[in-house]
């Protein structure tokens, strides 16, 4: 039998994308799809750099990750994008060995994390949320403990400092004890400690929470600079506009599943829903926008008018002239694209933001 | 570069830059010997008030009290006139024993009669109350021989005579030389394990072990960079400890470094395994640490390095021959004191070696268990 809340539009293999319009209630049937996805990835034969099938997690009787699936593709920046207790970190932590898993198969550049546990953990730079530098030690000897942990030899070890100075902008704190490092600072000494054995991974866990915007704009620089010296970026966010800015793709991921997965404009136009315009008036006279603009299915959002539309733009001057023509003075309107918040919201029924500040 | 080495090398830098620490790694064994010092470093090491209420008032009352004051600093005496006076000092502790000699004492004395004095101890303290007990006793013995030969010009026999004689196996030895290869053990048991502990607890609490986790470096080879640097901290402390005891207390002491080294290191190695196995047992950073100086203060009193195990019940005596610092006090001491050799070592040798390998093997398993929870 139909239901009657399910809009299931299409799935558009050579697009790579799938088309949906979903409610609360089709979560399962989304995770469903996200696997089809990851399975439709593996199939379009994609060079697959790491590859998670049915990852279960237990703490207790939590299930922290429940059935995952998902590839990353050599070279993108790959976001992991939810709340806290969506299973991100966990989800890391398992890539990066530091976590037993309870089922699935996880595979880094074809080598089982279980049986070639080392092999992987050489292939992988792992940059957790906090920033795990000794105080005492100047970043410089930190780059040498971290160098020394995977077997550098004296030349690479030069050459990455240099690196490490030239792309993470290191060579200015070189010889400062990391106890004086400012956040920032220590941010990009903890990035640089992380990749200093040149890993074809980098997995970054919440990279720039905590940062202030010029300092988080610094950063994401920073990772796009990976990205184009060749590095496959796996990264954790709940900060969507930092998913959107710089992932290639983006899983979504709710209780411990993947609930959508695809590129960020993707997720947006099939699920986010359709651009809106936002009018904003005086009190007084919402009541008579709405009524002004009926024929636009206009409704009220916050203390804002809302009409969404496939295309904003092309009645934006009609809306204007309709409310002008009434005597209403739009004190602002604006075109508003869907954001991931909208995608989130969508598949979850609340905000992204609600449980992360 | 290696990983072990690259630990060992990070270990001891921020060991060198945590200078609270680095302090009080210096700081440890020389509070403890220049407090041995004071303790062991001269030739009476004991000294206690004795009261004295003198109701003879005689040459031979006061030739008594004189005596009691020259015995080579181990009484110091304090007159009393009234006796009630003496024994509420008695009580307070501040003199350990009264001892009354009565009126007719001298009396007594010299027309044959027993002459009795009375002598009231401090027995809040057996170990002192025996001591001195004993000491006045052995004075008074002494005393009446001396008089005795004065008097009858001749020598006071007692029914068995024990005459001391030279020791064959080595030169007799002072309190100092027998103290000094003790507290050279206690870096073995103290250093190294609070040093092994605090390495992995460290870690844990930077939260910098998960740097380490994530990194190809194999549980071993963090381990044995753990131990490298614990051993280099206990090498600090007891290269302190040697020097100053050498210097401060001047011990006539065999420093036989080919026999010393081997001890130094296989009982460091033993203390750091136990400290790995705490690290690794404590469920938090702070509770290992507690346990780390927990047991190492419980375990110096079984292994013989302040004052020998036969002072401790049998049963008591048991648990100290299955701590392997035991054996490590024992074969400084037979270095140190009796000239051994490396075959008189074999035995403590193997044992050391035999727990160290033990110890280490549980250590890195806990470890391992420990990472891949």
């Amino acid at each position: 039998m139909q239901n009657p809340n399910l809009r299931i539009l299409t799935y558009d293999l050579g697009k790579n994308c799938f088309v949906f319009v979903s409610n609360k209630e089709t979560v399962k049937l989304i995770i469903a799809v996200a696997s089809l996805k990851h399975k439709a990835d593996l199939l379009a034969g994609k060079k697959m750099i790491i590859r998670v099938e049915n990852l279960v997690k237990h703490y207790g009787k939590v299930k922290a990750v429940d059935g995952v699936s998902f590839s990353v593709e050599v070279g993108e920046i790959f976001g992991l994008l939810g709340p806290n207790g969506a299973g991100k970190t966990t989800l890391m932590e398992i890539l990066c060995g530091l976590r037993r898993f309870d089922g699935g198969r996880v595979t880094v550049n074809d080598l089982d994390i279980v049986k070639d546990a080392y092999k992987v953990r050489a292939t992988i730079g792992f940059c957790p949320q906090e920033t795990l530098l000794y105080d005492l030690l100047s970043v410089r000897e930190n780059l040498a403990f971290s160098a020394a942990l995977y077997s550098l030899d004296g030349k690479k070890f030069k050459e990455r400092v240099e690196f490490s100075t030239k792309v993470l902008g290191v060579g200015e704190f070189l010889n400062r004890r990391a106890q004086q490092l400012s956040g920032g600072m220590r941010r990009r000494a903890n990035l640089a400690a992380s990749i200093i054995h040149d890993p074809p991974i980098v997995i970054l866990d919440e990279p720039t929470v905590g940062f202030d915007p010029t300092i988080k704009r610094e950063f994401w620089e920073l990772i796009k600079n990976l990205k184009s010296s060749g590095k496959t970026v796996l990264l954790s966010t709940h900060d969507m506009y930092e998913a959107d800015t710089i992932c290639d793709r983006v899983a979504i991921m709710e209780k411990g599943k993947v609930a959508a997965l695809d590129k960020p404009r993707v997720l947006k136009e099939t699920i986010g829903g359709e651009p809106a315009i936002h009018v904003r008036v005086k009190n007084s006279q919402t009541k008579k926008a709405i009524a002004t603009l009926k024929e636009y299915n206009a409704t009220l959002l916050g203390d804002e008018v809302q009409i969404t539309a496939k295309n904003p733009l092309g009645i934006m001057t009609d809306v204007s002239n309709k409310l002008a023509s009434q005597g209403i003075l739009p004190e602002k309107i604006e075109v508003v694209e869907p954001t991931l918040e909208d995608v989130f919201m969508k598949l979850s029924g609340r905000k992204l933001t609600e449980e992360t500040i | 570069m290696n990983s072990i080495i690259g630990i060992a090398v990070k270990d001891i830098k921020t060991f060198f830059r945590e200078k609270g620490t680095m302090f009080w790694t210096i700081a440890f064994p020389i509070m403890i010997l220049l407090l041995f010092t004071a303790i062991f470093g001269r030739d009476i090491p004991f000294n206690a008030n004795i009261g004295v209420v003198d109701n003879d008032h005689s040459p031979i009352s006061a030739s008594i009290i004189t005596g009691l004051n020259s015995t080579k600093g181990i009484f110091t005496v304090k007159n009393f006139t009234d006796k009630t006076e003496a024994l509420k000092e008695l009580n307070t502790s501040s003199v350990r024993a009264v001892i009354t000699i009565p009126k007719n004492f001298t009396l007594n004395l010299t027309v044959g009669i027993p002459a009795h004095v009375m002598m009231a101890i401090d027995e809040t303290s057996p170990d002192v109350a025996n001591l001195v007990g004993n000491g006045i006793k052995t004075f008074l013995t002494e005393y009446y021989k001396e008089y005795y030969h004065t008097v009858y010009n001749a020598t006071y026999l007692e029914p068995v005579v024990v005459n001391e004689e030279q020791a064959v196996v080595h030169e007799k030895i002072g309190y100092k030389e027998s103290i000094v290869p003790g507290m050279l053990t206690y870096p073995l048991l103290f250093s190294s394990m609070v040093a092994a502990t605090g390495a992995i607890v460290f870690e844990r609490e930077k939260g910098t072990l998960k740097k380490i986790r994530a990194s190809p470096a194999r549980p071993i080879n963090v381990l044995l960079g753990k131990t490298l640097a614990a051993l280099f901290q206990t090498a600090i402390s007891i290269l302190i400890m040697g020097v100053l005891a050498a210097v401060l207390l001047g011990p006539k002491l065999n420093w036989n470094l080919s026999l010393l080294v081997p001890i130094f290191f296989l009982g460091s190695i033993n203390g750091i395994a136990l400290g790995l196995i705490i690290s690794c047992i404590g469920r938090a950073p702070q509770e290992a640490s507690n346990a780390a100086t927990t047991i190492a203060i419980v375990l110096q009193f079984f292994t013989g390095m302040y004052f020998p195990i036969e002072y401790l019940p049998t049963y008591l005596q048991q648990i100290g021959r299955f701590i392997p610092m035991t054996y490590a006090a024992q074969a400084l001491r037979d270095i140190m004191i009796r000239n051994a050799t490396f075959g008189d070592l074999l035995m403590p040798i193997a044992t050391l070696t035999g727990t160290a390998i033990i110890l280490y093997v549980i250590g890195v398993m806990l470890y391992r268990r420990w990472v891949e929870k």
